[in-house]
């Protein structure tokens, strides 16, 4: 969603010229050429500055060094190990927190005086920075998968219910008081008119949850942890050494994009009716 | 028409809502009936109440004083037995043209099958055969409309409260979802009770229309509308029908100066 609003921003600035007279570059193919040389000029540049001795390759690495640990990791299986485990943990601890927290926020819908008793909690216990939790997650949850899974849920919980609470509360009045026209129940009110109206705001949290679950796998990692690209990162910089350091941030870069595209896809099947829409964009 | 039975009579309904400072009274005292099969319009000032009416009628909100007698029988309102219709057309957006029609027949817990047959045979009896798994985003206006007139019809509510259903669309759809709606009524035998701000519209489609004065609202004068044309377009062309809608005008008129002039008021007179 946030991608579409984003295009359709942008095709609202365009000037009408240029939106006529389409640049060469402007089509698929073209754009794809020009990202990939501005990373390839990039890429030059620092592997230029590294032999001509104005980059440090201790402090930085360099590119040809980070591609042949990227291969020798890939070849020997443990990139793929260390992607799976931080990977599972992020994607566990989103799941968990994403559904515990979306329904606890939309339950709160059920009674205004409960969520008015618990509002201030939920402000208050929001405002801690959820990462300061992490030395106290691992004193109770040890070092292994469950307390870097327990960290993600901290983290995407109360995003999910603050959404679905929100979402709850703005859900149309007017779809609900015609149900209520119709002999509706509470019961069939909720699941017939609040519950649907939230599923895209729920929907655009994922996006955001997706990433501090990546966030919570992590960081879980470097604290305390003998797999993950998290341990992976933390460890090869204790030792200076930065082109490993490189692999497990280009790899989490990796993981965050595919995330993004796999919650893209969700999104398209669980809210069709959204989606659809949009072919009547506004081309100005 | 004075000889059919009296299907709901509104007695006495007062409600006042709080307003800045003082409370507003909305409702104060107002009575009438509505017979058998009955079309009636209500028309009257911008902000005079009419839509509290229905909302008292449906069961959304509860009046201060007053009683609802329908068919002889003390009520609290009428929900879930009436067809409630508004100026928007309140669909579902994530719900297809199939399941914004099967909505009511859900929520009085029809059989799936039964609710999916009888919503097709809606759906083709009024043009719309074909645009069941259609999402509401890629209809028309009128379309739309239509939709949520199959979706009130089909649960057959004793009464249909529409709420100036019509006054979103242009006039030529306009016309013909008239059209559609009096066709529908004689069809299924169903009374009708019509908010409308626009004039020309409640003496085309009524039997009766009621006029209500400026806020709080009580009944001004009802005045029986004598066309026996059906279609709304053969009503418009009908020779009383200018009379009527010189009368309604001049009653509505001597309203307008009670109070300054809102915003919606001069395209009321104006259509």
């Amino acid at each position: 969603m946030t991608l579409i609003a984003a295009e359709k921003s942008a095709a609202l600035q365009q000037p009408r010229a240029a939106s006529r007279k389409r640049s060469l570059f402007d089509t698929m193919i073209g754009r794809g050429l020009l990202q990939a040389g501005a990373v390839a000029v990039l890429l030059l540049l620092w592997q230029f500055g590294v032999r001509i001795g104005w980059v440090s390759e201790f402090l930085f690495g360099s590119p040809s060094g980070v591609f042949v640990v990227f291969l020798r990791m890939a070849a020997n299986g443990q990139l793929l190990s260390d992607t799976a485990y931080t990977l599972f943990e992020a994607i566990l601890g989103f799941v968990i927190g994403t559904i515990s927290g979306s329904v606890a926020g939309l339950a709160l819908w059920y009674s205004i005086f409960v969520a008015r008793l618990v509002e201030p909690f939920i402000v208050a216990i929001n405002s801690v920075p959820k990462i300061a939790l992490a030395p106290i997650i691992i004193l109770w949850f040890g070092t292994g998968l469950v307390s870097k899974v327990a960290l993600a849920v901290s983290l995407t919980a109360l995003v999910a219910l603050i959404a679905a609470y929100q979402a709850a509360k703005d859900a149309d009045t007017d779809l609900q008081a015609l149900l209520i026209s119709m002999g509706a129940t509470k019961h069939q009110i909720f699941w017939k008119a609040v519950v649907p109206s939230t599923i895209p705001p729920i929907i655009a949290t994922f996006r955001i949850n997706i990433g501090f679950g990546l966030v919570g796998a992590v960081v879980g990692e470097f604290i305390s942890s003998q797999r993950g690209l998290g341990h992976l990162i933390y460890n090869a910089s204790s030792f200076y050494d930065l082109n490993t350091v490189w692999v497990g941030l280009f790899v989490l870069m990796l993981v965050g994009f595919a995330l993004y595209y796999v919650i893209d896809a969700v999104e398209r099947l669980l809210i069709p009716w959204k989606v659809s829409g949009t072919v009547h964009q506004v081309q100005v | 028409m004075a000889s059919a039975p009296v299907q709901l009579s509104v007695r006495n309904i007062h409600k006042a809502f709080a307003g800045r400072g003082a409370e507003v009274r909305v409702l104060d005292g107002l009575s009438f009936d509505i017979h058998e099969q009955d079309f009636v319009s209500i028309i009257g000032p911008s902000g005079c109440g009419k839509t509290t009416i229905f909302n008292i009628i449906a069961g959304l909100i509860e009046p201060d004083a007053g009683s609802l007698v329908y068919r002889g029988e003390d009520i609290a309102s009428l929900r879930g037995r009436v067809g409630y219709m508004m100026q928007k057309d309140l669909l579902f957006p994530w719900r297809t043209v199939l399941g914004n029609v099967l909505l009511g027949l859900e929520m009085r817990g029809v059989a799936h099958r039964d609710a999916v047959e009888r919503a097709r045979e809606h759906l083709a009896a009024f043009g719309l055969a074909g645009f069941e798994n259609a999402y509401p985003k890629t209809l028309s206006g009128g379309m739309r409309q239509r939709v949520a007139l199959i979706r009130t019809l089909i649960m057959d509510p004793g009464i249909l409260l529409l709420d100036e259903p019509f006054s979103a669309l242009d006039y030529q759809t306009r016309l013909y979802l008239e059209g559609l709606l009096k066709q529908a009524v004689e069809t299924f035998h169903k009374t009708v009770v019509l908010v409308t701000h626009d004039i020309d519209e409640a003496v085309a489609l009524s039997k009766r229309v009621v006029v209500l004065s400026g806020r709080p609202a009580r009944v001004k004068t009802v005045h029986d509308i004598e066309i026996a044309e059906s279609s709304p377009i053969a009503a418009r062309s009908d020779r009383r029908f200018a009379g009527y809608f010189r009368t309604l005008c001049g009653e509505l008129d001597i309203q307008t100066e009670a109070k300054p002039p809102e915003t919606k008021q001069p395209e009321a007179i104006a259509s």
